[in-house]
């Protein structure tokens, strides 16, 4: 098999991995050993997969690898600070809002996508951010209100809106 | 499903793509977003061209409409004040609805024409706006309505090109009306039929011109031609509406599949074109 150098920044610490030009980032991070990435459906259905690629949530079973060469990756295992919780990890545990936590990671990093944009969200718009990860035991209302009470919290937030280059507004 | 790909490509333009899709011996894939093509998997592909790095990702007003950057992303147009400014708005509606804030943030208007899917969700809206394609090959540039896009998408001539632009006209006139109505299984589905239609009306309520396009009840999405026609000159009122939503169910061809079956869809073909072109009367300021 053919393979490639990829360069990517993971949780903040720089990498250099060997891989194969056609393998999807889910396989490659997996394989790496940050298996708080989750493999679910593998067609972009349950959200479980989801990392945040230089900020936005994508989910990583639908992207090439090779797409995030020098790219910022977060997953669900460099959010926290050592041992500080993030505030939206903190509000999952107060509020009972993960059972088995197969969805978890892809539930935090879908709202701190959100959060990050838009640190005073309603409820709907909170919903809308997190239809895109499907929960099969905890059922939503839990963690939705676990996202309103992060959003509540006095720590600072950047703001942070990602213009893309050239579009019109 | 990609094991066999020996080369990703990251072209920093449109020519570079170009030349790398024609040196690929018909085994180059260009990948966008990759949500479709991943989803589908593809074991013929030997190369890979990303094209997000090709300075496709644009939203620029012209002349009044405006031109669009084939990879320019759901998310960029449900948020582009250019794009929920031109015809009603339509078009960053039916970016909303594709799929998740994961699935939008990455897919793109490009992928979602190229793909070719019947039930695609932006291209009911970009028929009712009478947009043109331009795609790129070796030979050049060439424009393209966006109905002939889509009849020749699959044909030799088009499968070694590259999508670069679609481009709007200006919606001219007061006393418009548009509206995209889409049917989905869940929230985040693809259409089981989707709408979208567009209307001018003159000072005494009678209509100018009617665009009624659907989607996911064809082989590709269509254009009511019939009932555009017969909706022409006419008072926009109920009646109208009524009768042109029983119309469009005679222009289109649905089949049945783990979505909806033919009949489902067929009706739902009524529903759909009977509040689309109720909003359309709302908004052109006629009282039903
Ligand atoms: C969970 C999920 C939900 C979805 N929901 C919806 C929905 O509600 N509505 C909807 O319409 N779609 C939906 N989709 C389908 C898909 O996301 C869209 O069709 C999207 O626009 C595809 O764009 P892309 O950039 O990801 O395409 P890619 O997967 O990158 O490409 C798709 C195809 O087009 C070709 N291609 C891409 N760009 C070009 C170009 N510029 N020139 C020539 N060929 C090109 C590729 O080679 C490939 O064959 C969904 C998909 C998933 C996985
Ligand atoms: S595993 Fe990626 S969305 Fe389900
Ligand atoms: S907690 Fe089990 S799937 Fe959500």
């Amino acid at each position: 098999m053919k393979t490639m150098e990829l360069r990517v920044t993971v949780n903040g610490q720089p990498r250099k991995w060997s891989i194969g030009p056609g393998d999807l980032l889910l396989d490659v991070l997996r394989r790496e050993g940050f298996f708080g990435v989750k493999r679910g459906c593998e067609k972009g259905e349950c959200g479980s997969c989801t990392v945040l690629v230089d900020g936005r949530a994508v989910n990583s079973c639908l992207m090439f690898a090779a797409k995030v060469q020098g790219c910022e990756v977060l997953t669900i295992e460099g959010l926290a600070d050592g041992d500080r919780l993030d505030p939206i990890q903190g509000a999952f545990l107060d509020h009972g809002a993960a059972q088995c936590g197969f969805c978890t990671p892809g539930m935090i990093l879908a709202a701190k996508w959100l959060l990050d944009k838009n640190p005073h969200p309603s409820e709907d718009e909170v919903r809308e951010a997190m239809a895109g990860v499907l929960c099969r035991c905890t059922g939503y209302i839990k963690p939705v209100e676990a996202v309103l009470a992060a959003a509540k919290q006095p720590a600072k937030r950047a703001t942070r809106k990602r213009e893309p280059a050239g579009v019109a507004r | 499903m990609f094991e066999r790909v020996e080369v990703f490509y990251r072209p920093a333009s449109v020519r570079e793509a170009v030349r790398l899709l024609a040196g690929g011996k018909g085994r180059a894939r260009i990948v966008a977003g990759g949500t479709d093509l991943v989803v589908d998997g593809d074991p013929t592909a030997r190369a890979l061209i990303d094209i997000t790095h090709s300075g496709l990702a644009y939203i620029r007003k012209q002349g009044g409409g405006c031109a669009i950057g084939a990879a320019t992303t759901m998310a960029e147009l449900e948020e582009s004040r250019t794009i929920l400014a031109l015809g009603g708005g339509i078009l960053a509606r039916a970016a909303a609805t594709c799929g998740s804030i994961q699935i939008r943030g990455v897919a793109t208007v490009g992928g979602n024409l190229a793909n070719g899917s019947p039930a695609a969700d932006l291209v009911t809206p970009l028929l009712v706006l009478d947009a043109v394609v331009v795609v790129a090959d070796a030979k050049g540039r060439r424009k393209l309505p966006i109905a002939e896009y889509l009849a020749a998408r699959g044909t030799k001539g088009l499968r070694q090109s590259l999508l670069v632009e679609v481009t709007a006209p200006r919606p001219l006139g007061r006393r418009c009306g548009w509206s995209f109505q889409k049917l989905g299984r869940t929230a985040l589905d693809i259409s089981v039929v989707n709408v979208a239609a567009g209307l001018q009306v003159d000072g005494a309520g009678r209509i100018q011109w009617a665009r009624v396009a659907l989607g996911a009840v064809a082989p590709t999405a269509i254009r009511a031609g019939a009932t555009e026609e017969n909706l022409q000159g006419r008072t926009l009122d109920a009646e109208a509406i009524a009768q042109a939503a029983e119309g469009v169910m005679r222009e289109v061809s649905p089949i049945s599949d783990v979505r909806a079956s033919a009949a489902y869809r067929r009706e739902m073909c009524r529903v759909l074109t009977r509040r689309a072109l109720e909003e359309c009367a709302a908004q052109a300021g006629c009282a039903l």
